[in-house]
């Protein structure tokens, strides 16, 4: 893979104003812009979500009764379920219910979804959140250290490692590790997982392991030739002529210039990690969102699938969200549009 | 390499600048060349222009200037550079600390990426203030605006919170002369500060810099292409070809009275100064490039002048024609008439 990702939003630096120009808008003011915009895709979210499940092969309530049912029961169920009504009726009681925090009721075990998600949802946000961090305190200090520390032949390793990292599958990866760390060296549960801090963290280390080693290369990457570009650009040489102390001048001159297209690219890599949980879930035994939806999927749980759908949209568009309004607080150059 | 030394008066020298070699260490028996035997002195409270093609070694001589060759993987190879009774060709990284910023400013080539991007220009200058100063945030704050004001910046305290993309070149430039103002340097050091700038915005920051060399008696080194753009400014110049000085003296001088074919054919390619309708002049032939250089001048290939006893033996050294300029050229005293 080569390292040229996509830089984010970063302007070309031409945006110009002159001396009477506008002032600055304020940083909250472009923060609830970019909110309510996401505000927006996640309306539209909602309305995927809602299409999907009526646009898939089967008829819910033929899949949850079966064949025989009697057509009484067909029409009790289609009532229960809502689906005697037209469907944009449909969508905004749908709609409706969500704002009520009511995301219909599973057909399997009459539980809630949200009671559901109560319960399942902690355990992937942590696997997500504990990724993050880990994939932050490996790359930051991997690139800083490949891209200032001048060793001629370190940078080849570092792309040959790192595309032998990307080429993995994370499932294959997902059980070495498990073989090695779970079974031969005994240091992490096989499967299972224990509820509250800091006691889950000992169940999910080993999944957000795995997610690193997709991300790290990844983002490592990127932030090392973000880095290199930076220590190329003149006001670097302004810093040092100017004799700004070391730590600032990592920080100021080096690192938050450097930054932006990583956390972008973090929280989108992210969201596509959404999708990857399922997996990861199903292969620790762990009682997330994700292996909740497969497990609905398989039993055509509708209004399950259709609110864990809900979830992991409306996750993806937070976590850019989130990731946006990082990045532009780092650097203002990156424009939150 | 001349062995010849030039003698300038040494009486309101501040920087003294003799037989600087520099260049890059390939191998270990390979040398790159790109500056050979620079020899000139900043004077006290002067404007000195610094003009040359690309190649001709002028940005070199000005990042040794600031310590910053390394960056460049270049090497002083030898000469010295006396600045106050310290020779910048031999000090090390950790005295360079305290010249560096302190006693001679830089003002970037480029106003787009010459300020900090993630700072504002508020930070900026109270970060120069206090670099190497013991200053209150309050009054580095307080010197932050009176430099503002100083370089001209309409509303200062708006665009002291602002953020360097948030303001046009010209504002970016003075925002980092003011920077470089901000250490009470003894030389300010311009690279090229009008690159990218439209003509009207050049001339503003030219005065600006006349301005602040009037008002603080401070030195500046002003690195050109433009012969046009700096002989307003300039009290002196120092024209370099093929890393070499082949002309010093002062503007009425150099510009009006060239005694080195090299600055003839510069002056003849201005411009403004042709007649109308007549042929712009242009200078023959390219530079000569880095390590590619004939023997004798290293103009003679494309000198219109030259003779045969131009091509042989090194690089002729710089010798005073008439009192205060200096020529490299062995037939200068011909060309005081032939320029006429």
């Amino acid at each position: 893979m080569s390292v040229s990702m996509p830089p984010a939003d970063v302007t070309d630096v031409a945006a110009e104003s002159t001396q009477d120009g506008p002032r600055p808008q304020p940083v909250w003011e472009r923060i609830l812009r970019r909110t309510g915009r996401a505000v927006i895709v996640a309306f539209w979210v909602m309305v995927v979500a809602f299409m999907l499940i009526r646009l898939a092969p089967g008829d819910p309530v033929s899949a949850a009764l079966g064949g025989e049912a009697s057509p009484e029961t067909v029409a009790a169920l289609r009532t229960q379920l809502g689906l005697d009504v037209d469907p944009i009726t449909q969508f905004w009681k749908y709609v409706w219910a969500f704002t009520q925090g009511d995301l219909g009721t599973s057909l399997l075990s009459g539980v809630p979804v949200t009671e559901m998600l109560k319960t399942n949802l902690p355990v992937t946000l942590w696997l997500i959140g504990l990724t993050v961090t880990m994939t932050m305190i490996i790359s930051i200090p991997l690139a800083v250290f490949i891209a200032l520390v001048r060793i001629p032949a370190l940078p080849y390793v570092f792309r040959t490692l790192t595309a032998i990292g990307l080429a993995l599958p994370s499932f294959l990866v997902a059980l070495l590790l498990l073989y090695q760390f779970g079974l031969i060296w005994g240091i992490a549960p096989i499967f299972g997982y224990e509820p509250g801090f800091p006691a889950n963290l000992h169940y999910l280390w080993l999944p957000a392991l795995v997610n690193c080693v997709v991300l790290v290369p990844v983002l490592s990457r990127v932030l090392y030739s973000s880095i290199l570009d930076t220590l190329d650009e003149e006001f670097v040489e302004t810093g040092v002529i100017r004799g700004v102390k070391s730590y600032r001048f990592f920080w100021f001159y080096v690192l938050r210039p450097s930054l932006a297209p990583t956390v972008v690219l973090l929280s989108y890599m992210m969201g596509v990690m959404v999708g990857s949980t399922v997996i990861l879930e199903s292969i620790f035994a762990l009682p997330g969102i994700g292996r909740e939806l497969v497990t609905a999927v398989n039993m055509r749980d509708y209004p399950v699938v259709q609110g864990i759908i809900l979830v992991f949209g409306i996750l993806v568009v937070f976590l850019s969200l989130l990731g946006d309004i990082v990045a532009s607080i780092l650097d203002p150059r990156v424009k939150l549009t | 390499m001349s062995t010849v030394t030039v003698t300038e008066s040494p009486s309101d020298a501040l920087v003294e600048i003799r037989d600087l070699v520099i260049g890059i260490q390939r191998t270990r028996a390979d040398r790159l060349i790109l500056v050979d035997s620079a020899d000139f002195d900043i004077r006290r409270g002067e404007i000195l222009g610094l003009v040359g093609e690309s190649g001709s070694g002028k940005t070199m001589v000005c990042r040794s200037l600031i310590g910053t060759l390394k960056r460049r993987s270049a090497t002083i190879f030898g000469g010295t550079i006396m600045f106050d009774g310290m020779d910048l060709a031999k000090i090390d990284e950790r005295r360079w600390r305290s010249v560096r910023g302190n006693r001679i400013g830089y003002v970037p080539q480029s106003a787009l990426t010459g300020p900090n991007p993630v700072m504002t220009i508020g930070g900026q200058l109270v970060e120069a203030v206090r670099c190497n100063r013991n200053r209150t945030e309050r009054d580095a704050r307080k010197r932050a605006m009176e430099l503002l004001d100083l370089v001209h910046i309409r509303r200062p305290e708006v665009v002291y919170d602002q953020y360097p993309f948030q303001l046009s070149g010209g504002m970016r430039q003075r925002v980092m002369i003011a920077a470089a103002l901000a250490q009470d340097p003894d030389i300010i050091l311009a690279d090229e500060p009008t690159t990218g700038l439209d003509v009207t915005v050049q001339a503003e920051i030219m005065k600006l810099l006349r301005e602040i060399r009037t008002e603080f008696n401070m030195s500046v080194v002003l690195v050109s292409h433009d012969l046009a753009l700096i002989d307003e400014v300039c009290d002196r110049l120092v024209v370099m070809h093929g890393g070499t000085c082949v002309e010093v003296g002062s503007v009425e001088a150099v510009a009006r009275n060239p005694r080195h074919p090299y600055t003839i054919a510069l002056n003849r390619a201005r411009i403004e100064l042709a007649a109308p309708g007549s042929e712009l002049m242009t200078i023959r032939g390219n530079p000569p490039g880095v390590g590619e250089w004939p023997s004798g001048c290293r103009f003679c290939e494309r000198c219109e002048f030259a003779q045969d006893d131009c091509r042989v033996g090194a690089s002729p050294p710089l010798l005073e024609v008439e009192p205060e300029h200096w020529s490299a050229c062995i037939h200068a005293s011909l060309l005081g008439a032939a320029s006429e």
